[in-house]
């Protein structure tokens, strides 16, 4: 799940041209270290939707990998 | 094939633009409506494939997150939406009855507004640079009397439209509004012809306005053609000045 979340940021992170990143570490904050926008966020939520079928934003504000994850486990 | 979404398909204006869809594009048409499926069959004869009506009453907008996840999305990338569907509660604003005016709200507010969300995310998922048209009314610019709370929830269909085309213009996606006059369809069937006659007295063109015209207008705002044009409203209403 780590890596394939992994591959859908950088697949992002190469269409938007910016740097890929090799390791996905729990504390980072999707806005100061991945460096998204509200409009790259809203990309995020919907691949995620995609690939495992929950909706990132619809009841709280996710900061960090760490909460993607646990989103994710969740559902 | 990309899929346009014509909500209230099943007649008049809504019915006029999926034939226009079906018989100038390529694109495939998912109809929206509460009408049962036997009144869309002409349709669904003459266009085999590329054209699928979903029987849904817009006056629950809270399953929409359902109706696309479940069937939308199963049908392909989506190109365009055009919010068509509206519920007419005429009253005067001393007569408000609250039932009536939120079932107004679901269908022409809610509604429109939950199908944009998926629309663009679906938009976004696809990497589809789309077009969403919105189908406002004469009535938010002009006053009517009986038309205040119908009005309303057309002014607020036409403020979302711009700050929709502000927030997605930068991935391409567009959002428009028409704004048609009064039309001979089912909508306006309660008037009487003197009322009639009255509203289209203050039409510069002292008549009613074209349903092909605006149908017309609504296909333009799905181009390629008007792939420069976001955040406007056309008015299609005979020049009601």
């Amino acid at each position: 799940m780590k890596n394939k979340l992994l591959d859908i940021i950088n697949e992002m992170m190469e269409e938007a041209g910016t740097s890929t990143i090799e390791e996905l570490k729990e504390e980072m904050s999707l806005r100061d270290d991945l460096k998204m926008d509200s409009l790259m966020l809203a990309e995020l939520t919907v691949r995620i939707e995609d690939e495992f079928e929950v909706d990132l934003f619809e009841d709280g504000i996710v900061r960090t990998v760490a909460e993607v994850l646990a989103k994710i486990e969740r559902s | 094939m990309q899929w346009i979404i014509v909500t209230g398909d099943s007649r008049g204006l809504g019915k006029e633009i999926t034939l226009q869809i079906l018989s100038e594009t390529q694109y495939g048409v998912i109809g929206i409506s509460r009408s049962d499926v036997n009144e869309t069959s002409d349709i669904i004869s003459n266009y085999p494939g590329r054209y699928i009506h979903l029987v849904y009453d817009l006056a629950n907008s809270k399953e929409i997150k359902n109706l696309y996840i479940n069937q939308i999305k199963k049908i392909g990338p989506i190109y365009g939406l055009v919010n068509n569907s509206a519920f007419a509660y005429d009253d005067i604003v001393s007569n408000l009855n609250n039932k009536l005016l939120d079932q107004m709200f679901q269908v022409n507010v809610y509604s429109p507004m939950n199908l944009t969300k998926y629309v663009i995310r679906d938009m976004l998922l696809n990497k589809v640079q789309g077009s969403i048209v919105h189908i406002s009314s004469v009535s938010a610019h002009t006053g009517y009397k009986g038309l205040s709370m119908y009005a309303a929830t057309k002014g607020a269909l036409e403020a979302f439209s711009i700050n929709v085309a502000r927030e997605w213009g930068e991935k391409g996606i567009r959002s428009n509004c028409i704004v048609p006059g009064f039309m001979e369809t089912t909508m306006n069937a309660s008037l009487n012809l003197e009322q009639k006659q009255r509203i289209y007295r203050r039409t510069s063109m002292k008549k009613e306005t074209s349903v092909n015209s605006v149908a017309s207008t609504a296909l333009f705002l799905l181009l390629e053609q008007s792939v420069s044009i976001t955040g406007t409203v056309i008015h299609v209403d005979n020049g009601t000045l």
